[in-house]
């Protein structure tokens, strides 16, 4: 008994280990996600109150209206306002402030920065007041002719710049040649977050950034002893209507406000990624403590057979739980401010750079990360908990009885309610237009449905999966086959374990193919265009209209138009509004024109996908109200219906309509075909020496233009691989953990074999296939309700492009493998300790 | 206890037979210092082939060392044993499982039989895991001197207690191993199922012509053997031929358990 109580106490150190590091990792990436945000968050808060020191008063347009893709959008200002301003009582200086794309470029002729991954890319107007600008020369002067700039410390650093030097800049009005006059710091940093900055002239400003005659607001210094209320309402009666005054103290506020705004984006991307570890974790502490109650049968029933009650030994569960719990928060929490670290690496290594200071943790960090360690241990335990409570004393007379394999008929039934539900909530979201909320609780409810389900699959589906491995691999293979087949609900729970990072995986895996399959249909279909010019910008910047002006010039091309999206109000909701050459887009790109004709597009003119205009009732010559920032509501008359939204989307209009209506004048990309007669390569080398002055700009042909649709789907797909690894990885903890508790509890029959003559070789294998089959089954199961899953998405989604459901063989196939390698690899140790076990010791042992 | 220990008590048969195993000087001893306990006091004796031999000694007095040792179970402090001319001590542990595997047979008191595998499973295990194809005709014949011609599909938790030793002795036979070592073999089993199953035993050495070693401390299982060696003490202190239950009682009491 002695020797038994040592051997449980040295299994248990390895079992706490690994029970804890399950619920530790998921604690740790949560903390991790928490000490992030919170540490970037502190950065901005830093960030705009630096910026807005010395404002009192803070004059801009009124937002119009808000767009989805492109936030806020707010008319400019025109500058006179500023020199009102200056002249309200109250105002010891008021300036201009402009801030838009502009990216430098650098020696080698590439553009500094990417605008589209990582921190913004801007040119802005050089406030001359100190105590507006945030900036503080460290070198050089403040320009003053329109050809002279101050760039920030860090993009000098990047570009390897000195005072003197002359480069150009790409703006909204082409590739502007500049002597750089002056370099500066952002306070203590070299650049605000590792945005880039060109600052001009306030002329210089308006002409290249923005628009002749026009600001994005005014900055106020008050005079001494005027408060900021005191200015506000001062300023406020000099203004036109639909502009807004604020006090310095409150843009500080609404900048911070909105920066957290669009972080929260980022943390719940992570903390998703997080309770997904945690969810998995749940499943190896369940599976845990389902064992140890299991085998420790005997002991309980001793307890309660001198005189333990039921609820003592719940509690006595329920308390080990609590430990595991304990250690694990508390050192998750310690992790995760590594982890807060790796984070960073892992999102800078795909592009995109954080800026943050020092490591901020909160106590709303500790609270959260504590409650979620010490919740989610105790809950997987209560189940356990309450079977251990219900062993009878008797049970200390009896064998030490194995977990009895559950096939009952209530358990099918549970199972199958409980996926079905889940089924049910994710159609409600996906198909009945219920939202995001119940897609994900579906999932979780489809997940525990199936791993109910698991104990009456684990048999069938193990018995198929190790098949082949008696005539592969012998008495080894038919053991671990048995092994896997013979305590099902133990290996169908921790087969569930990896099963929802595998789904995950497959899920997504599923959906980038069937996206990537969806896109190239659509390109193959509907686009008939040669070359494309490409903007690496996303959203705010792109290519000069110049480039497309100068393309048009080549004799080599036939039809060439810029593309454009602007945000726009349509018919009272907010939309986007694609804008190109009608004439030319109707070469480049088949658009199914249904009703009316593009022909003659006006400039108050639209087009509209047919589905739309059906859903809507407009009937070619509808009037359609459109609402600009710039220049409010006006109205425009349905000239023509389309049936192919791939390229266009839903609403288009000339570029006359654009420019007459948009201020920032970006092309995204220009679209081209190659002139009769001519062959694609001295077309593409025409294109090339134009697009070589627009840097940002990247040359394409229709494949490279097909794939480029989807590059940054790639990362983002990169990304939410490593961040699923860390459920995979977790899992295979929980396969670690079975392994080593079956084994711990099949000392005799180890020893038997052993003794009759199983090498230690073989007994490895053994383990190390019953690992694989564990894993294949989590494999298995995953890969099935991923695909249903991705199936459902494309289902759903097949009217916003995502047409083509693609199964992804050889991905599916290396993900396979790559879990039966994990299997493998999960067995080492399990496998090892096996190995060395004391022949004599097992067999002997009472 | 002080009687000559090397002098046989009884006669031994007229032709000696050659040896399956062989202890010379077998010595084994647990902790260090002070601590030292000898289990096994230079012990030398041979296990005849062809012969069903018992070893018989009050708890302690390393009947059970002994086997683990010959059996390649357990290492040796000190001395040598030997599996037909093979020295053990010089074994490494791939070498020794192999040796186990296939040259000797065990018969444990319980816990025999590999709980996922079925009876006739069981019984080819050793075959099997040297990857080879058991002797049919063999085979056929150890099934049915036990009696499993109709039980070899099913699982251990499909048999009685009885059922799983037959399986155990059948399992050991049927690799036709040089040496079969018995632990206490009918040690859980009701006396009337013991005594079928001490009878399989002797059958497979007299008409199977095997040889088996069995520790026990039940006087009428010893009965059964044809040689009985008592241990006390780590050392052999008797030895009979042809015992009977009371002979083998008789000689117990005189050394005094």
């Amino acid at each position: 008994m002695f020797i038994t109580t040592l051997k449980t106490l040295a299994a248990r150190k390895l079992r706490l280990f690994t029970t804890s590091f399950a619920v530790l990792l998921g604690v740790a990436f949560m903390a991790g996600t928490l000490v992030l945000t919170d540490t970037i968050g502190q950065t901005f808060d830093k960030l705009f109150s630096n910026v807005n020191k010395g404002t009192d008063a803070y004059v801009r347009g009124e937002v119009a209206f808000d767009s989805e893709w492109f936030g806020d959008q707010r008319p400019r200002l025109d500058s006179t306002l500023v020199d009102a301003i200056d002249n309200v009582d109250g105002v010891a200086v008021a300036e201009g402030h402009i801030e838009a794309y502009a990216q430098l470029v650098d020696k080698a002729g590439k553009p500094i920065g990417n605008p589209n991954m990582g921190a913004p890319v801007l040119g802005a107007s050089w406030l001359s007041n100190d105590d507006l600008n945030p900036f503080d020369l460290t070198s050089g002067r403040a320009p003053v002719a329109d050809d002279e700039v101050v760039i920030d410390k860090g993009s000098a650093n990047a570009g390897d710049f000195r005072v003197g030097d002359s480069t150009s800049v790409l703006t909204q009005s082409g590739a502007q040649q500049v002597h750089i006059v002056g370099i500066a710091k952002f306070g203590d940093a070299d650049s605000p977050a590792g945005a880039s900055y060109t600052m001009f002239t306030p002329t210089a400003a308006q002409e290249f950034l923005a628009h002749p005659g026009k600001v994005d607001a005014i900055k106020v210094v008050a005079d001494a002893g005027v408060s900021e209320t005191q200015l506000v309402a001062n300023i406020s009666k000099v203004v036109p209507a639909g502009t807004e005054v604020l006090t310095g103290t409150e843009i500080t506020k609404q900048d911070q406000a909105a920066i957290k705004d669009d972080l929260s984006f980022f943390n719940v991307f992570l903390m998703v990624f997080a309770m997904i570890a945690l969810f998995v974790g749940s499943f190896i502490i369940y599976n845990s403590f389902s064992i140890l109650v299991a085998q420790r049968t005997k002991e309980m029933a001793l307890m309660r057979a001198i005189g333990a009650s039921r609820k003592q030994v719940t509690r006595s569960v329920l308390l080990e739980a609590g430990v595991v719990g304990l250690i694990a928060s508390a050192l998750g929490l310690v992790a995760g401010v590594g982890v807060a670290a790796g984070l960073k690496m892992l999102l800078s290594g795909i592009g995109i750079d954080i800026p943050a200071g020092g490591i901020v943790l909160t106590s709303k960090t500790v609270i959260i990360s504590v409650i979620a360690g010490l919740g989610v241990s105790l809950a997987s335990a209560v189940f356990p908990a309450r079977r251990a409570a219900k062993v009878p004393p008797i049970a200390a007379m009896r064998e030490v009885a194995v977990d009895q394999s559950s096939r009952s008929r209530k358990r099918a039934i549970y199972g199958s309610v409980i996926t079905g539900l889940g089924a049910f909530a994710m159609g409600a979201g996906l198909f009945g237009g219920a939202g995001i909320a119940p897609v994900g609780l579906g999932a979780v409810l489809v997940f525990v449905g199936v791993a109910v389900l698991g104990p009456i699959l684990a048999r069938p589906i193990s018995r198929v999966i190790g098949a082949p491995l008696p005539r592969l691999k012998g008495m080894s293979g038919t053991l671990a086959r048995q092994n896997a087949m013979r305590n099902p609900k133990r290996t169908s729970a921790t087969a569930a374990a990896l099963m929802i990072g595998v789904a995950l995986v497959g899920f997504i895996t599923i959906l980038a193919s069937s996206t990537k399959a969806s896109v190239a249909k659509n390109v193959e279909k509907t686009f008939n265009g040669d070359l494309v010019v490409s903007s690496n910008v996303g959203g705010v910047g792109g290519l000069s209209p110049k480039l497309a002006d100068q393309l048009a010039a080549l004799p080599e091309l036939d039809a060439v138009t810029g593309f454009r999206i602007a945000p726009a109000q349509i018919d009272g909701s907010s939309n986007n509004l694609v804008a190109a050459d009608p004439a030319a887009m109707q070469q480049i790109s088949d658009l199914g024109i249904k009703t009316g004709s593009l022909d003659n597009l006006h400039g108050n003119e639209i087009a509209v996908f047919d589905d739309i205009a059906k859903d809507k009732g407009w009937a070619l010559g509808q009037s359609i109200p459109i609402r600009f920032a710039e220049t409010g509501v006006k109205n425009f008359t349905l000239a023509a219906t389309y049936t192919e939204d791939a390229t266009v989307g839903d609403y288009f209009v000339s570029i006359d309509a654009y420019d007459a209506n948009v201020a920032d004048r970006f092309d995204q990309q220009v679209l081209m075909t190659i002139a009769d007669g001519v062959d694609a390569d001295s077309a593409r080398a025409a294109v090339t020496s134009v697009a070589d002055a627009y840097p940002q700009g990247e040359v394409l042909d229709r494949a490279e233009y097909s794939e480029a649709q989807t590059k940054n789907m790639d990362m983002l797909l990169n990304l939410i691989y490593a961040l699923l690894a860390l459920a995979v990885f977790i899992a295979l903890l929980g396969i670690a953990n079975t392994l080593a508790l079956s084994i711990f509890e099949r000392t005799r029959e180890l020893g038997l074999l052993r003794a009759v003559g199983m090498t230690r070789r073989q007994l490895r294998a053994t383990v190390r296939y019953e690992s694989v089959i564990i894993a294949l089954l989590g494999t298995t199961l995953g890969l099935a309700i991923g695909t249903a899953f991705g199936w459902s998405i494309v289902k759903a989604l097949g009217d916003q492009g995502l047409d083509t459901f693609n199964f992804p063989v050889s991905q599916l196939a290396v993900v396979t493998v790559i879990a039966a390698l994990a299997g493998v690899a999960a067995a080492a140790l399990p496998a090892r300790r096996a190995a060395r076990l004391d022949i004599l010791g097992a067999i002997t042992s009472d | 206890m002080t009687a000559t220990l090397t002098t046989p008590f009884d006669t031994p048969p007229a032709q000696a037979p050659l040896a399956a195993a062989r202890a010379v000087a077998a010595t084994k001893r647990y902790g260090s210092g002070d601590a030292t306990v000898t289990a096994l006091d230079a012990v030398t004796v041979d296990f005849h082939a062809n012969q069903f031999t018992a070893i018989m000694g009050p708890s302690g007095s390393g009947k059970s060392t002994l086997m683990h040792l010959v059996a390649g179970l357990d290492t040796l402090t000190s001395g040598n044993v030997y599996i037909g001319d093979t020295d053990l001590s010089g074994l490494d542990d791939r070498r020794l499982t192999t040796l186990r595997r296939d040259k000797i047979g065990f018969i444990f008191q319980a816990y025999n039989l590999v709980p996922t595998l079925t009876a006739l499973e069981n019984i080819v295990l050793p075959a099997s895991l040297a990857g080879r194809k058991p002797d049919k005709e063999w085979l056929d014949q150890v099934v049915h001197t036990v009696g499993l011609t109709n039980r070899l599909k099913h699982r251990p938790s499909e048999l009685s207690g009885g059922q799983q030793q037959r399986v155990a002795v059948a399992r050991a036979l049927a690799s036709r191993p040089s040496i079969i070592f018995g632990d206490e073999p009918t040690g859980n089993l009701d006396s009337r199922t013991g005594a079928e199953i001490l009878s399989f035993m002797r059958s497979a050495v007299r008409e199977l012509g095997q040889t088996i070693v069995m520790v026990t401390h039940d006087p009428a299982a010893a009965s059964y053997a044809e040689r009985v060696i008592f241990l006390a003490d780590g050392s052999i202190v008797d030895e009979m031929f042809a015992p009977t239950p009371d002979r083998v009682l008789d000689r117990m009491k005189h050394f005094g358990e």
